[in-house]
């Protein structure tokens, strides 16, 4: 049934712009994150009440031919978020801190069992930066090459604002950089090809954030509810097949997916057009992900790309494997989808507005085959496997296991664990025989409940498989295989084709190819709350 | 219908606790106390019930009163607390609770001695017939287990584990090497062997879960 809610549009120029934009498809493909202690809660508001008026919105950017000048793109994009110690140190009424969520109170570390973050992943390898009293995150994101100086210029601002305010307010050191060297800030970038082109790709070689949720109120494309609403029963490729999510799933202060205002801090304009960010440093094994698929695919009919995209359940290039089964469907996709891009560029850099628009239409078709399936056609997993990580991640329709009806809506179970995925790689891997080396992606989540969304997903269907019929076994890519070999871990069926009479393809003894190497729960508050906090004016009672 | 689903049987008990105290604490303090050091001081498979056959399931807890829903709700009383005897099982309720008495009369002895009435149990006919007075409808069902024996559904689990570690372990062998390992693997888990080996009864740790060898066949 379709919703009669009335489309009440969100007040942008209110919330925090990465939240709405994901920065890299407008061209801001560089970031520092920088981490703050506040130990003088006074020049700790003073200092947010300096960064105010540079707090990117949510707001729509004029493009540079528009005529009204409008609201134009910033050189640099800046946010920012507190963990809870950073609220009370900015002198939060004890009445508020106490309404947040018990997990954003508790924090990433002490919620390491739920999240496996075990083994290598265990806090104590981490950067050391973020087992310090981590109290604020801002970040920066940039243009790239061969302009990524002006992200230095304007962090080097930063930096000097920030002097102002010292001591009181302490910029955190101790990110690992490549050298080994504890730093000031963690760096991102989106990695380049051989001809110097920016890519969507992380480390391991596959095109990255291409499905994002999409939900009510933010403006965009209303053609882009395929892929990224929640599914209907309509077919996956029409807009009918898909409804825009509730607003509350990712801003507090709107009704959710259960018909009611997410969990929130008081007093409500705190929370409302606020959100929560997961921040996850990731570090990609490189080395043992290629050996493993390299060995693994001696094995496998389709050899080393098709194995590779059965982990994620895309081709590396982006495709997926549930409307594109073959390596050459998908290339076809992947050249397709590449043309279009390149001449929606050539026309916004040559300011040809008509010729924009076309190539806009263009992009959106292509991209559309990229997001609108679900798998219904492939409930057994022929083409896209079970476990792999796409659908473990996002199941679309698929935990109905084809029993229509089993729930009130196709996606009951899957309609409150989505995530808004930000963030960009960070480093460069030099050599892809190797695991060590400072390389990775820095993972931005961004939810209304950590709980429910993030942690839900990272534990049961990230590091358990049994909602997919799979008992024990993890996400092959992301999962927190233990190094046992003698354990369960570390396995992953690909089912073969129904009815083909093959057996499945078994793969046993995965290592663990990510590890987390830092990361921390924010509160992503609104323009309003930000100014509140800076002038001491939350008021819970 | 309620408490039979298939070849499952679904028990709910409500036994009344005495009124009353040991002049240190109330009968429903030391039950509960009584409870809560048996889940202290054993593993899973060492409870007392993991040795009664055919336990899904089970389940204790003192009932102090029931919840107050708010106005315009009235506000209502149990007459005395209650122990509450929850258990899923296959086959009949008679033959489980025989042989519930029969594997664990002592802690049945302990768990129920402040309960009213329970002073005059002292045969396995006299506790079905106790349990029976105190038994309500049971309409909602543990839904991890099928309706099978619990012999079955353990060594099911435990050849489902085994096999999955077969196969994965297996993956490249030769037709020749294949056929000798299965054969041995066989030879192994027995699978036509519902006794052993196989999963223990109210195992959670994987490392000590398998039953081998001579082992009493408890479930």
């Amino acid at each position: 049934m379709m919703s009669t809610d009335p489309d009440i549009p969100l007040d942008l120029h209110d919330i925090q712009g990465n939240i709405i934009k994901a920065y890299n498809r407008e061209d801001y493909v560089t970031a520092r994150y920088v981490l703050y202690q506040v130990t003088d809660g006074a020049k700790g508001r003073e200092f947010l009440a300096e960064l105010l008026p540079y707090v990117t919105t949510a707001a729509p950017w004029s493009r540079e031919s528009a005529v009204r000048a409008g609201n134009p793109k910033p050189p640099v994009t800046l946010n920012i978020a507190f963990t809870h110690q950073g609220l009370e140190a900015l002198e939060l009424p004890a009445a508020s801190l106490l309404t947040f969520p018990q997990e954003f109170v508790s924090g990433m570390v002490k919620r390491r069992e739920i999240l496996g973050d075990d083994g290598k992943s265990a806090p104590e390898h981490w950067d050391p930066v973020w087992l310090k009293p981590v109290h604020l995150l801002l970040w920066l994101n940039g243009p790239g090459r061969p302009n990524e100086h002006v992200l230095d210029e304007y962090h080097g601002m930063l930096v000097e604002l920030a002097k102002k305010f010292a001591p009181g307010v302490e910029c955190l050191s101790g990110h690992r950089g490549e050298d080994g060297a504890e730093r000031d800030y963690q760096s991102g970038s989106a990695l380049y090809d051989e001809d110097g082109n920016i890519t969507a790709k992380e480390h391991f070689g596959y095109s990255d954030g291409i499905s994002n949720p999409f939900f009510k109120g933010t403006g965009a494309n209303p053609n882009n509810v395929i892929g990224g609403g929640k599914v209907t029963r309509e077919s996956p490729d029409t807009v009918e097949g898909w409804e825009p999510l509730e607003t509350g799933e990712f801003l507090l202060g709107y009704k959710d997916e259960a018909f009611e205002y997410p969990e929130a801090p008081l007093p409500p304009l705190l929370a409302r057009n606020g959100t929560y960010l997961v921040f996850r440093k990731l570090h990609e094994n490189v080395g043992s992900f290629e050996s493993y698929l390299d060995e693994t695919s001696k094995h496998f009919e389709g050899g080393k790309e098709a194995l590779a995209a059965k982990f994620v359940g895309r081709w590396r290039n982006g495709a997926p494997l549930a409307t594109h089964p073959t390596e050459e469907e998908a290339n076809g996709l992947a050249a397709r989808w590449n043309q279009a891009y390149v001449s929606m560029k050539k026309a916004e850099a040559d300011h040809d507005d008509g010729a924009y628009a076309t190539a806009s239409n263009v992009y959106a078709d292509v991209r559309k085959e990229l997001v609108a399936f679900d798998y219904d056609q492939d409930l057994a997993g022929g083409r896209c496997p079970v476990g792999a990580h796409v659908r473990r991640v996002n199941p679309r329709g698929g935990l109905e296991f084809g029993r229509s009806g089993a729930f009130a809506s196709r996606g009951a179970l899957t309609n409150r664990r989505r995530i808004l995925r930000r963030g960009l790689p960070y480093g460069i891997c030099r050599d892809r025989s190797r695991d060590d080396g400072e390389h990775g992606n820095i993972v931005m989540m961004l939810v209304a409940s950590i709980r429910r969304q993030f942690e839900f997903v990272q534990q049961q269907w990230m590091n358990y498989g049994n909602d997919f019929k799979l008992g024990n076994d993890k996400d092959p890519l992301l999962g927190n295989h233990s190094d046992d070999p003698d354990g369960i871990d570390g396995r992953m069926t690909i089912e073969s084709t129904p009815g083909s009479g093959k057996p499945p393809f078994l793969c046993a003894g995965i290592p663990r190819f990510v590890e987390t190497r830092g990361g921390a729960y924010f509160f992503v508050p609104s323009m309003t709350a930000l100014r509140m906090i800076s002038k001491a004016l939350v008021d819970p009672t | 219908m309620p408490n039979e689903a298939g070849d499952a049987y679904g028990l709910t008990a409500l036994c009344p606790i005495k009124i009353g105290d040991d002049q240190k604490c109330s009968f429903a303090s030391l039950t509960r106390a009584y409870l809560q050091q048996m889940q202290e001081t054993r593993a899973d498979e060492d409870s007392p019930m993991a040795s009664v056959p055919n336990t899904y399931l089970c389940r204790f807890f003192v009932l102090d009163n029931v919840n107050y829903q708010g106005k315009p709700a009235v506000l209502d009383s149990l007459k005395s607390p209650y122990l509450v005897f929850v258990a899923e099982l296959h086959g009949d309720r008679d033959t489980y609770l025989e042989g519930m008495w029969k594997r664990a009369e002592p802690m049945i002895r302990e768990v129920w001695k402040h309960c009213v009435g329970f002073g005059s149990v002292v045969t396995a006919e006299h506790f079905v017939n106790y349990i029976v007075r105190c038994q309500v409808e049971t309409t909602l069902y543990f839904n991890g287990s099928t309706d099978d024996p619990l012999r079955e559904q353990l060594k099911a689990l435990y050849l489902q584990q085994e096999f999955s570690k077969f196969a994965f372990a297996s993956t490249r062998k030769s037709a020749e090497d294949l056929q000798r390992d299965f054969r041995s693997f066989v030879a192994r888990t027995r699978p036509h062997d519902v006794a052993r080996p196989t999963w223990r009864a109210g195992a959670s740790d994987l490392a000590n879960v398998v039953v081998s060898g001579d082992e009493s066949e408890n479930s």
